[in-house]
């Protein structure tokens, strides 16, 4: 049925399906944008229609072959240049199914919100730029889906916060920085390479100008997918922003998009070597921010703001497998994303099936929520099993792919995901005990009698994603046949469906988690509470006083930012209160002293007018003098 | 060329004195009464007069006209007489025009002295025009004198104490003047034995070789003090902003708008246009450093000013420092830049002290210190004050602009980017007195005691509307009228 349908889209009318991914969206998205206010239910099977029908193209796109579309545009080789192959194929369909299910989620989510129209029209604004961006050929083309996202991206982040427009702002700049920087990699790379194309584009050596623009791409490309030091924007907005967003882009679009830049960046673009210096800069970058942010997540006592500190965590351990530029690694830092993208979205949606019947995610308010909402709880479970790396989910086969590459890349990297893991697994621990299990408490609001499970079609996007994770993870094979692929040549035949090859590793791992099931019951033991359960973690001496810090966010590169600007405006203040002291004053002060000097001069005096007349006249005649 | 063209040239020595006769046979009841009347139409009528000559010039293609008043052309020795040339016709119609615009406002001003004041402002215009079309240099001594001694009388006509003491200012400073040139004049007579125009161009390429260099040497140092002294060039002005105050309106505008300029200006740039015929570099510098002098001192001095008028005579040593800095490069972009901001110059000062007389006839006052909000109640004068201070920084496409620009690419093109830039920059302060002005009258915030006052009466409103379009007509066909000059080879 998709091979007819590509057939008949590609053919016949010469329409092309590449462009159709993109136009298609954008304009049911305009459509969404004029149906009537009052008719939501319009709007909403509009919406969901969109996203189905851009998920029937994105599979007949899957299914079909690698195709190419090239409208010449403009000169200096920047030409409307399209191509699927196999790694973007894959990348659409998935960004389509994500697109689907979250939007059945939102359908129901968003039901008497006053932002849901908005809501809809830049969703699938959003959904076209991220074909487009995954779809583009040419790396000038890509910048302009890509920063178009930052416009919807805005838009989604404002929406329902009209008043208070700091998180947007913050997203903005931030994301703005990122993508600045990546304007200038593109410059940069398309200069060493001589070409726009991106398929053109292939190992860059990596000396002189190809440094700066490896770099330029690489914190873009990251930057987009969340990671330190361009984070700090999502736990903000994870308290604001309306839910199915946080679900859709910071914690599967956008993933998505970054990743598949960096990926394409490390293996095409750019010569990118195991163990080299730039190798090791990029894991320092994802080891950092996968430890840092769990950290945080650690402590964090509302569901959504936890939920979003692993949002930047997880990509810590993608930016680690695929800096260590091996082949493991790569594959497992696309395989986790994927895998991030599945458990973290139901994660998401779990949180916001809760917010809708609890009225809010504050772990402080809400507690044994399993007895009212029991499939959200085996949802929640399978996906918090799955980011934990708990075999035979889907996230351990990534994990253990990473872990393999790190240790293989340097020891330290390994302990930092290790530790990671550590955390991560105590962190989902809290929050699964305090959340779902323990002694009933509601907000004071909600009566425990209205308390019930979320409505069907939040339930079934969640139901999905968890059967995902059981599948990816017990059917690891299929997945990665996908991905394994995409290395080509540098894979070297190898194979790393299946369990993991190496046992030590694997028991490593499971050492670890049963130390974060033991940690977690001495806490709970301790305090007596699931949500006090790591606060002998949180309260140790030295920790405490540097979470102190970070909650009062020093350490949030958007404030070091600020701070600097604020210094450069200061700066740029007084050099022009110094202008403006010389125009004002000196200026002033200049002439009126000069004029009161010329008055004094033309005081009236004849005798004084003839004088100086004469005075100019021996002038004269000196210059007749000197001049012959 | 039609015998009737150089006939009605006498129109500019006729005109006026046929006025004083008449007006003097009428009896004084008729004159006081027509006295006014009479005066703008001669305006009128000189104005259309040059404009034709200046029409039938280009159609003929002939440079200029000749025609004699009392003598035979073709008489030898000691003839004196007349030529009109583009730039003759030039001045004649600023001299026309200034002094419609001084008769038009005068009615409210002058009062009873209707008919003394016409005769003293015929006597005045004959001096003007007889300087305008003169061929030779003492001619143009007669007629400077018969200026001069007209406007000490008119500077003092109302016989005040500051009239009077600008008036005899004005007399004593000139009289030295006067008696420089006259010097000046004899000793170039005595190396010469003929004082025309082109007999003497011969002396400015070989004086060195001359039996006696030093006394045409100080010829020329007479000569240029006693120009520099006519037209107020610092550090010869003293004079000017103490009679540019205390004369009464109407000769204030007759005095800033085109009598300095006649005198010493248009004289100035006779002879260094004419007699110098090879530009002497000595000369040529003297201007220079004088004219940089009174732009920078007129520009800073009038930044300070509280009397609008006082300011405007500031402002006027400052834009004829401009007009000399052409004239001093002796190059042809120079001449024009300076004879059209000479015309430009006529232009916007005559509107300027046409605005100053009707805001002290509305308020009583000249002090700008004193004013403000006025455009309001005064929109037209506000509005003309603008375009005649936007024209007199340079602001394009007004007619200001063009000549500033002509005179500054001169100036760049003989005597290099820095003194071009002095020029540039003294373009700034005029911008900062005139936006003082503008601000201090007629923005900003009503003065209460003023809150009451009127527009400016009809005889002033038409004038200032007038001008106005003159001076932004004359930056839109700014082009036409650089073909017109380049045609007649006049510059």
């Amino acid at each position: 049925m998709f091979n007819a349908l590509n057939s008949l889209i590609t053919s016949g009318s010469g329409v092309n399906l590449l462009i159709i991914m993109i136009i298609v969206p954008a304009l049911l998205a305009l459509i969404t944008i004029i149906i009537p206010k009052r008719s939501y239910f319009g709007r909403a099977i509009l919406f969901l229609i969109a996203t189905v029908v851009n998920l029937l193209f994105a599979i007949s796109l899957f299914v079909g072959e690698e195709m190419t579309m090239l409208i010449p545009w403009a000169d200096f080789g920047i030409n409307l240049s399209l191509r699927v192959y196999d790694f973007s194929q894959f990348m659409v369909l998935a960004a389509a199914c994500f697109a689907f299910l979250v939007a059945l989620y939102s359908i129901s989510f968003m039901r008497n919100k006053s932002y849901s129209g908005k809501f809809f029209f830049y969703y699938l604004i959003t959904l076209a730029l991220v074909n487009g961006a995954l779809l583009a050929n040419n790396l000038v083309v890509m910048l302009f889906f890509w920063e178009g996202l930052l416009v919807t991206l805005f838009g989604m982040t404002i929406i329902g916060n009209a008043k208070r427009p700091a998180v947007a702002m913050k997203a903005l700049i931030l994301n703005g920085v990122a993508d600045l920087l990546l304007m200038f990699g593109i410059a940069i790379t398309a200069m060493q390479a001589g070409t726009m194309a991106m398929d053109m584009i292939v190992d860059i050596p990596m000396e002189g100008l190809g440094i700066v623009g490896f770099v330029c791409m690489m914190l873009g490309a990251i930057g987009k997918a969340g990671s330190m030091p361009f984070h700090s924007w999502i736990p903000d907005a994870a308290e604001q922003a309306p839910l199915p967003f946080m679900a859709i882009l910071p914690a599967a679009l956008e993933k998505m998009l970054g990743i598949y830049l960096l990926v394409r960046v490390c293996l095409t673009f750019y010569d990118f070597t195991p163990g080299s210096t730039l190798s090791i800069v990029v894991m320092a970058i994802g080891a950092i921010t996968l430890v840092l942010a769990v950290a945080m997540a650690l402590i964090q006592k509302d569901m959504k703001k936890l939920l979003s500190y692993h949002a930047i965590s997880q990509v810590g351990y993608m930016i680690l497998g695929i800096g260590t530029a091996l082949p493991v690694g790569i594959v497992g830092g696309i395989f986790h994303m994927i895998n991030h993208v599945i458990y973290k979205c139901c994660l998401f949606l779990t949180a916001g099936s809760v917010e809708k019947q609890a009225g809010t995610t504050d772990l402080n308010k809400i507690s044994g929520l399993g007895r009212f909402m029991p499939i959200t709880a085996i949802c929640f479970i399978i996906a918090a099993l799955s980011i934990s790396g708990v075999p035979p989910f889907n996230g351990f086969f990534s994990k253990e792919l990473i872990f393999d590459a790190a240790l293989e890349s340097g020891v330290i990297f390994y302990i930092a995901a290790i530790l990671g893991a550590f955390l991560t697994a105590a962190s989902f621990l809290k929050l699964g005990h305090a959340a779902f299990f323990g002694p009933v408490k509601l907000p004071e609001d909600v009566r425990e009698k209205d308390m019930m499970e979320a409505p069907g079609a939040m339930l079934l996007p969640m139901i999905v994603l968890a059967a995902f994770c059981i599948f990816f993870g017990v059917g690891n094979a299929i997945p990665l046949s996908i991905i394994q692929p995409l290395l080509g040549d540098a894979l070297g035949g190898a194979n790393f469906a299946g369990w993991p090859h190496s046992t030590v590793l694997v028991l490593i791992s499971i050492g670890v988690l049963l130390l974060a099931v033991l940690n977690h019951y001495l806490g709970y033991r301790r305090t007596g509470e699931g949500i006090k359960a790591v606060d002998h973690i949180h309260y140790l001496p030295g920790l405490h006083q540097v979470y102190n810090c970070a909650e009062k966010h020093y350490f949030d590169p958007y404030n070091i930012l600020m701070l600097l600007f604020k210094f450069i405006s200061y700066l740029c203040f007084a050099i022009d209160r110094c202008i403006n002291w010389i125009y004002d004053v000196l200026f002033v002060k200049t002439i009126q002293g000069a004029t009161t000097a010329m008055k004094n001069f033309n005081s009236g005096s004849t005798s004084r007018y003839i004088a100086w007349m004469f005075t100019g006249m021996a002038f004269v005649l000196m210059m007749f003098i000197l001049l012959l | 060329m039609p015998a009737y063209f150089a006939t009605s040239m006498y129109a500019f020595m006729g005109a006026p004195l046929l006025v004083i006769l008449v007006l003097t046979l009428a009896g004084r009841k008729l004159a006081e009464k027509w006295a006014l009347t009479v005066g703008y139409i001669v305006g009128i009528i000189q104005m259309l007069t040059s404009i034709i000559a200046i029409i039938l010039l280009w159609q003929y293609n002939k440079a200029s006209i000749t025609f004699s008043q009392f003598w035979s052309i073709q008489a030898n020795d000691g003839a004196a007489y007349f030529s009109a040339d583009v730039f003759s016709l030039i001045a004649l119609f600023c001299i026309g025009m200034v002094t419609f615009a001084a008769f038009y406002t005068a009615k409210t001003m002058i009062g009873k002295k209707a008919f003394q004041f016409t005769n003293l402002m015929m006597v005045m215009i004959l001096g003007m025009n007889g300087l305008a079309l003169v061929t030779d240099l003492f001619s143009l001594y007669v007629f400077l004198e018969i200026t001069g001694v007209s406007s000490y009388v008119l500077i003092s006509i109302n016989r005040d104490n500051k009239g009077l003491e600008g008036g005899f200012k004005y007399l004593i400073m000139s009289a030295i003047a006067s008696a420089f040139i006259l010097v000046s004049l004899a000793l170039i007579f005595i190396n010469t034995g003929s004082l025309r125009y082109e007999d003497i161009s011969a002396i400015s390429s070989s004086w060195m070789e001359l039996s006696n260099p030093i006394l045409i040497l100080v010829a020329f140092v007479f000569l240029i003090c006693g120009f520099s002294i006519k037209s107020g060039l610092v550090p010869f002005h003293g004079w000017l902003p103490d009679a540019y105050q205390s004369a009464p309106a109407p000769v204030s505008i007759m005095l800033g708008g085109i009598v300095t300029k006649m005198v010493g200006v248009y004289a100035i740039i006779r002879i260094v246009s004419n007699l110098l015929v090879e530009s002497d570099t000595v000369v040529n510098t003297c201007f220079m450093v004088l004219a940089l002098m009174s732009i920078i001192y007129g520009a800073v001095a009038a930044a300070g000013q509280k009397d609008f008028k006082r300011l405007l005579g500031y402002s006027s040593i400052s834009q004829i420092g401009y007009i000399i800095l052409g004239v001093s490069t002796g190059n042809i972009l120079g001449y024009i830049g300076a004879i059209f901001h000479f015309f430009n110059h006529a232009t916007f000062k005559t509107t300027l002290f046409v605005n100053s007389a009707a805001v002290e006839q509305q308020t009583g006052l000249s002090d700008i210190t004193k004013m403000g909000g006025l455009h309001k109640q005064m929109p037209i004068t506000g509005t003309s004050n603008i375009i005649a201070f936007l024209s007199a920084v340079g602001i394009p496409p007004l007619a200001g602009f063009w000549s500033k620009l002509f005179i500054i690419i001169a100036v760049w093109q003989t005597n290099g980017a820095i003194i071009a830039s002095i020029a540039l920059v003294a373009s700034i302060f005029t911008a900062v007195y005139f936006l003082r002005i503008q601000k201090n009258i007629f923005f900003g915030p009503v003065n209460e005691k003023f809150a009451d006052i009127k527009e400016a009466v009809k005889g002033f409103k038409l004038t200032e509307i007038a001008l106005s379009v003159i001076t932004i007509g004359c930056g839109l066909l700014f082009p036409v009228l650089l073909l017109l000059l380049q045609a007649q080879g006049i510059v």
